[in-house]
């Protein structure tokens, strides 16, 4: 493993004798049932990308992962345990197995293959958690994140009062309005290109939204998938925080283009909040394939006959359920010839770089994406779309990866010569609109 | 002897019987006590609220359906693997079928017992005779096809351990005894009666079938990995199934 970490290198937690090695306080009574729910069928490790990208290094298999945390609980918590006490469990058997649980991107496709049909997801992040705690998570560089988000508010080291640097002068954005754009870190200081082509795009259908700019908080999404929601209360405040400042700009609709917040903001906030927000949250796919409905696109460029494919980003689709609206998108493009991966919808494979992965095990993330980039390369595709900045950096790299190309900047448009284009579907739809991608700092130069 | 064959759902002494499925019920439930509370978090009654609340929640689809289309019908299996959905229906229905005679035969003998309806114990039996043992077929079948699954397929192979072993076998054992306890039966009409006639053995084996039956397939389950049996279905109605 890349960076197996030793369990001697950890500070590890002092358990008295006769006391069991492992807790399972924050791990829900459903989510430990599902350990034992597990009939052993290994549907799931059919699936995985992860170990089909550490080339089915079965440590990390999600069968044999369900089977070790089961037997621990069985030492600890069994019957024999019961009657004779808990047995002590290795301290390097828990330390390798917190290990080999955060090399998953929490993708979730094992959970939908499962014929006992276990939330694999709620699994995999309740014991990360339960692991974090007991000082064996999370992994790598991951540990930076609570600091990072709990007190600059995002992952990216930025400041608050530059969450609005990106917006360009020809961009218009209302004080008010009944819809607002959450722009998300990593479009609003990396991916710039994404946010630009969104506020272009709203503008050009003359849409009125606003923003909430320095205001606007990380959505906690990477502090909830690694395990860390508990540190400093983040995620919670984060929810309550954006929630409120939204709900006091009285808007009805906020659109989201990045994948991990949209799941953020329509699974977690709620969870986290005990309560629903009082506005409707709409990923700007969906929100596109409306527009089309109504016929208010009027697309000006063509693909001309390229070959185009969607890699649907697994927060969006399996997690919160949008599969159509993107296609739709990309179907109605002009010159566009859609095709479909092998592995589609609540199937898809994962670009690698969700769950922490990315910042964790950036090695993992560039194997799963070549993975998937060679899924697109099956299909013939020239252009690799998706709706997620994060799914578009991670494919970005994992194209670089395969072709043997140098890692580029990610803000500038694909260059022509790539054999494959990976784009996200809102900088494909303001070019096809006619309208300019560059953004604030190209525009300068 | 009034009754020729005076053992019916297979037992000489209905109370031995009796007995046995009690001990083994009060066993499962002690296990699954043990169970709820470790899920709860040493509390079952935290583990069944959870539960209820996780099965009720907005947006699932109704229980009945998760029962009928996830759990009997295993529609998510039959999505994955078609061949694998037809080796777990025959072993579903074959072990689950039988199950269930066997409880409405028992129902007849508490009946009988204590004086409530007039019936010949002796006609009933034979009513069962066909069925179980067509569900003992389709439940034969279903574990040889799993054997042969597990020796020839190299992926299902490889990913083989010991408790997968025990569990197939244990099962073809029983269902193997049993077949020999109704062979050796006097009165058996069934394709296993060249094992000869002798009503001592068959009550032997019929006993040890029960026995065993009840112990390995109901109170071993939850102090075992086989938990999975209970745990699954529970799973399925928890998340409110679906494909
Ligand atoms: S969530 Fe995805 S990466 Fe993680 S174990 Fe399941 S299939 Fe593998
Ligand atoms: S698919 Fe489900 S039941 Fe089968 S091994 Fe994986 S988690 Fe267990
Ligand atoms: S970046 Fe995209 S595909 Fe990857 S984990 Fe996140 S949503 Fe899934």
């Amino acid at each position: 493993m890349a960076e197996e970490k030793k369990a001697e290198e950890k500070q590890m937690p002092e358990i008295p004798k006769g006391e069991p090695s492992i807790k399972t306080d924050v791990i829900d009574p459903i989510s430990l049932m599902q350990y034992d729910a597990c009939t052993r069928c290994g549907e799931c490790d059919n699936w995985c990308p992860t170990l089909d990208a550490m080339e089915r290094d079965m440590n990390i298999s999600p069968r044999d992962k369900i089977s070790r945390w089961r037997s621990f609980m069985g030492k600890n918590y069994g019957l024999l345990a019961k009657l004779f006490g808990p047995k002590e469990i290795p301290e390097e058997d828990i330390q390798n197995f917190n290990d080999h649980l955060f090399h998953c991107t929490t993708c979730g496709v094992c959970g939908t293959v499962c014929p006992a049909g276990l939330n694999t997801i709620e699994m995999w992040e309740a014991t990360r958690q339960q692991l974090v705690l007991r000082g064996n998570g999370p992994y790598g560089k991951q540990s930076l994140f609570p600091k990072l988000i709990g007190e600059m508010h995002n992952p990216y080291m930025k400041e608050q009062k530059d969450r609005l640097l990106w917006v360009p002068d020809d961009v218009e954005i209302a004080d008010n309005a009944d819809i607002a754009y959450f722009t998300g870190c990593t479009a609003g200081f990396n991916m710039q290109v994404l946010a630009v082509s969104t506020a272009r795009v709203l503008n050009k259908l003359e849409v009125p939204f606003t923003m909430l700019g320095e205001d606007e908080w990380c959505c906690g999404s990477a502090l909830i998938r690694t395990g860390q929601p508990h540190i400093g209360d983040t995620p919670r405040q984060a929810a309550i925080h954006n929630v409120e400042a939204l709900e006091a700009k009285g808007v009805k609709k906020v659109l989201f283009a990045c994948a991990g917040c949209f799941r953020a903001a329509t699974i977690d906030w709620p969870h986290l909040m005990g309560r629903e927000p009082n506005f409707e949250v709409v990923h700007l796919a969906d929100f596109l394939a409306e527009q089309i409905e109504h016929g208010k696109i009027k697309w000006e460029n063509s693909l001309e006959n390229k070959t185009i494919t969607y890699h649907d980003p697994c927060h969006l689709g399996r997690h919160v359920g949008v599969f159509e609206g993107p296609r739709k998108v990309i179907k109605s493009m002009p010159g566009a010839k859609f095709v479909e991966l092998e592995r589609n919808r609540d199937l898809q494979r994962c670009c690698g770089a969700g769950g922490g992965v990315k910042a964790g095990i950036p090695d993992l993330a560039l194997g799963v994406a070549s993975g998937r980039i060679k899924d697109a390369m099956d299909v013939k595709a020239d252009i690799l779309s998706s709706a997620c900045p994060f799914c578009r950096r991670n494919l970005g790299d994992g194209r670089n990866s395969v072709l043997g190309l140098e890692t580029g900047d990610f803000n500038v448009r694909d260059s022509e010569e790539n054999d494959m284009q990976v784009e996200d579907l809102i900088v494909l739809t303001a070019e096809l609109m006619g309208l300019s991608t560059k953004t604030k700092s190209q525009t300068e130069e | 002897m009034s009754e020729p064959f005076s053992y019916y759902s297979g037992i000489p002494t209905f109370e031995m019987m009796l007995g046995i499925a009690l001990v083994a019920v009060l066993i499962f439930l002690i296990g699954m006590i043990l169970n709820m509370k470790k899920w709860g978090g040493g509390s079952v009654k935290a583990f069944l609220s959870a539960f209820i609340k996780s099965a009720t929640k907005e947006g699932h689809q109704s229980i009945l359906t998760s029962v009928v289309l996830d759990i009997l019908l295993q529609r998510r299996i039959i999505r994955r693997s078609p061949f694998r959905w037809v080796m777990h229906m025959l072993i579903f229905v074959g072990w689950g079928g039988m199950l269930v005679l066997s409880l409405i035969f028992a129902l007849f003998e508490i009946l009988h017992k204590i004086g409530i309806g007039s019936f010949d114990l002796n006609v009933v039996r034979s009513g069962f005779d066909t069925p179980n043992e067509v569900l003992g077929y389709l439940l034969l079948i279903g574990i040889i096809i799993a054997i042969i699954r597990r020796v020839a397929l190299s992926e299902v192979s490889k990913r083989t351990q010991v408790f997968d072993w025990v569990l197939v076998l244990g099962i073809l054992f029983i269902t193997v005894t049993g077949f020999m306890a109704e062979g050796y039966r006097p009165d058996a009409v069934s394709a296993w009666t060249f094992l000869g006639a002798d009503e001592a053995l068959a009550q032997t084996l019929a006993l040890f079938h029960v026995a065993i039956s009840l112990l390995f397939c109901i109170a071993y389950i939850p102090f075992s990995k086989y938990m999975h049996m209970i745990a699954a279905p529970l799973t399925i109605i928890a998340n409110g199934g679906g494909e």
